[in-house]
């Protein structure tokens, strides 16, 4: 065999001698494989059957004013119609029982009616009606502020709508007239209304939504914890004293753990899309050629920041706590909980640096749109891979080097 | 440019494990002197400083084709450092490091292939089995599939492993652990050796058996550089360096080395009673004459056989009867505590002067 051809296998046997090993080593720890392998499908499992995604109405008292002639059954007010996002649990005079309620968070709204409205609209003055709330969630805060002033507005509207009606029928016995009836009161009440129309291929459910965000994730999530441990195990238990004998390059040693790992990632990728799919119901519109590109290249960018944290960490110890800081970071700032648009522009790179921020826009895109115009998105996957391992190979190449 | 000094020792120390008659004794070495044969390793006055730590000072020897170099010395005498700068881990901070005629911090690929290394810990894979452990070692060294699979099945019967083949590395025992390092060292059918301490903790047959081992791959004509603490294990080896803390105390066969400690060959003698000695010094061929009891003595000479009849009728003019002659064959852990501590008296050279 001449030179080139013997040097391409004996690098072709090194390389893919770490594959083995590597899947070896995984199967052999039933331990880590159950957390690494049935840990994410569990929690897939966990959030597709458990999380509802339906805001719970808020739990609502309304206080009446004193010698009040309006009914004091709860019941009574949900035959006026649908009250959007309010329970009513109670009705009564006692604004302090209530207040004391609210204090203890047994209930979350407290709705004051006004004691003199229509003598208050007769002299040309608005009522007020009091709304209180014992909130620090900022995020339920706004909820209960946007609730509260739809509910107004539904109850001006509702008040137009009757002034409108007595009116015409005073018209009408007054004047004779019939032309004043032509506009209806809720109409005039209410001149405009939306029509809504989504211009995407499905209206998911909100764990259909979100199930390829927690694909992207759990991938990530695994990708990097797998690898993470690697060389800090080799470094540590001394193999990396051989490899620096042998001859074997860290470009050998590295493509071989991306190799392995990536198989075992991919692996994993496609067992959690299949239970996607076909146990929690969530389409796949776009082409599966381009979903398991996008699967590949965020495997790709994970194992690399799994094996970069691995060559940095000085101890297994160090290199866990690293993974759930990416983990972390990836909560926060990848679009899975918090809009990226809401963050500052430069804090916006930092999220575009971690792989599953791009994971989660691109899969979501191809599963529930059908494809992606962000497909600058898939680039800068890649380059992030490319970058993670260049990096990696570099680390590599200096933690290898003779001291 | 680091300081370059010439050791003292250099010029005497080269020796040839053909000179060794005590390595022909034990198991004839087919090594000859080095002017003849190649040099494997080499380091000269080579140097090793961790911060302000020295952990290797000046160390200059060589090891021809064929020979097993046993490095010899107590628990942080500088072995290990000395064995990873040949294996091209540590680059020493002064002075020159040669294997297989290259630098081995600069190894090529093919010089790589050459080597075989069996660290002192146990560093292999203890969810892989014995022979996946070997296998991936060979792959490591680039032997293909099918040599591999020969290979991994030759080095476990060589070292006794081939029932266990199938058993996880971490739940073998320590003697088999090692075992099976030494399978990985072998796997490639390295030319040189490094072996780190091969026999720590390992029962003494096991110890012998290993020994049998690297004596059968010497005659094949590899070269092995073997540490260990084991003064003992200096009788196994052509050719015995002596380190203390980092520095090269000796550099000898093992049969020389008891020479250099003693200052000559020692004559053993027991009298009927007590007899003036002082003349005995005098004799042509001996160097010093001392009581050990109060009817025994040791008579050093240059040649214990040649000494012995003029000893014993010089013994009988003074009027002394000996009643038990004997070469007296000191054991290593003696030679080389004695040289150790001629060192650290000052006598750099670890020579015998054979005034003791």
């Amino acid at each position: 065999m001449t030179e080139l051809p013997l040097l391409l296998v004996k690098t072709w046997v090194r390389t893919t001698s770490f594959i083995g090993k590597e899947l070896t080593e995984c199967v052999r720890r039933p331990g880590a494989l159950f957390s690494l392998v049935l840990g994410p499908f569990l929690i897939m499992a966990l959030f597709g059957l458990g999380y509802s995604g339906q805001r719970r109405p808020l739990e609502t008292v309304l206080v009446l004013p004193p010698g009040s002639t309006l009914p004091r059954d709860a019941s009574a007010y949900e035959q006026l119609g649908p009250v959007g996002g309010l329970r009513l649990v109670q009705v009564t005079e006692e604004l302090e029982g209530a207040r004391e309620r609210l204090r203890r968070q047994e209930i979350d709204l407290i709705v004051i009616a006004p004691a003199d409205l229509e003598k208050q609209f007769r002299e040309g003055r608005q009522s007020e009606i009091g709304i209180e709330f014992n909130q620090i969630d900022p995020i339920v805060g706004n909820y209960v502020r946007f609730v509260a002033y739809r509910q107004v507005q539904e109850l001006n509207a509702k008040i137009i709508e009757l002034a409108a009606g007595e009116g015409q029928q005073y018209a009408i016995q007054a004047l004779g007239s019939q032309e004043l009836t032509r506009v209806p009161p809720q109409v005039i009440a209410q001149p405009t209304r939306a029509e809504l129309r989504n211009l995407a291929q499905t209206t998911p459910a909100v764990v259909t939504y979100f199930a390829p965000a927690v694909l992207a994730l759990v991938l990530q999530h695994m990708a990097v914890t797998l690898s993470a441990l690697s060389m800090v195990r080799e470094r540590l238990g001394g193999a990396m004293e051989l490899f620096r004998v042998a001859p074997v390059t860290p470009m050998e040693i590295l493509v071989g753990k991306y190799l392995g790992y990536g198989f075992l990632s991919v692996l994993i990728a496609a067992l959690g899309a299949a239970l996607l799919v076909f146990g929690l119901g969530v389409p796949l519109l776009g082409d599966p050629a381009w979903f398991a590109g996008v699967i590949l290249l965020l495997s790709f960018a994970s194992l690399g920041l799994g094996l970069l944290i691995s060559i940095l960490a000085d101890s297994e110890r160090q290199a866990v706590q690293l993974s759930m800081l990416v983990l972390l970071a990836s909560v926060f700032f990848s679009g899975f909980v918090l809009p990226l648009e809401e963050f500052l522009p430069q804090v916006r790179w930092f999220a575009y640096a971690l792989p599953v921020t791009h994971g989660i826009r691109l899969l979501q895109d191809l599963m529930l749109r059908g494809g992606t115009y962000a497909d600058w998105q898939i680039w800068a996957l890649a380059a992030v891979g490319i970058g993670l391992f260049l990096v990696s190979a570099l680390s590599l190449r200096k933690s290898m080097a003779h001291a | 440019m680091p300081e370059r000094r010439t050791s003292r020792l250099a010029p005497v120390l080269h020796l040839a494990p053909a000179m060794s008659g005590a390595a022909a004794q034990t198991t004839p070495s087919p090594a000859p002197a080095h002017g003849r044969t190649p040099v494997v390793v080499s380091l000269d006055d080579a140097t090793k400083e961790f911060d302000d730590v020295r952990a290797a000072s000046h160390v200059t020897l060589q090891v021809a084709r064929g020979t097993i170099l046993g490095l010899i010395g107590p628990s942080g005498s500088g072995k290990t450092t000395i064995v990873r700068m040949l294996t091209g881990s540590l680059a020493p901070t002064s002075g020159q490091v040669r294997v297989l005629g290259e630098d081995p911090t600069r190894y090529r690929r093919r010089t790589r292939e050459r080597i075989g290394y069996m660290p002192q810990q146990f560093i292999l894979y203890p969810d892989l089995t014995a022979a996946e452990n070997v296998s991936f070692v060979a792959a490591l060294f680039g032997l293909y599939w099918r040599r591999r699979s020969r290979r991994v099945r030759e080095v476990l019967d060589l070292v006794q492993l081939s029932e266990a083949r199938d058993r996880r590395a971490g739940r073998l025992s320590g003697g088999m652990q090692r075992r099976l390092e030494l399978a990985c060292a072998l796997v490639h059918e390295p030319a040189v050796m490094f072996v780190d301490e091969p026999t720590a903790g390992i029962d003494p047959i096991l110890r012998q058996k290993i020994w049998a081992e690297f004596r059968r791959l010497r005659d094949e004509g590899r070269t092995l550089f073997v540490t260990t603490q084991y003064v003992g294990e200096a009788e196994y080896c052509d050719q015995v360096a002596l380190l203390a803390e980092g520095q090269l105390v000796a550099l000898a066969a093992p049969e020389e080395m008891r020479r250099r400690a003693l200052g000559g060959e020692v004559i053993e003698l027991e009298l009927s009673r007590p007899v003036e000695t002082a003349d005995l010094a005098n004799l042509d061929g001996v160097s010093a004459v001392r009581w050990t009891g109060p009817r025994t003595l040791q008579v050093v000479a240059e040649s214990a056989g040649d000494a012995t009849p003029r000893v014993l009728q010089a013994i009988a003019r003074l009027g002394g009867e000996v009643v038990r002659s004997r070469e007296h064959r000191p054991t290593f852990d003696e030679v080389f505590a004695r040289l150790v501590a001629r060192h650290r008296a000052g006598d750099g050279e670890g020579e015998a002067d054979g005034d003791d």
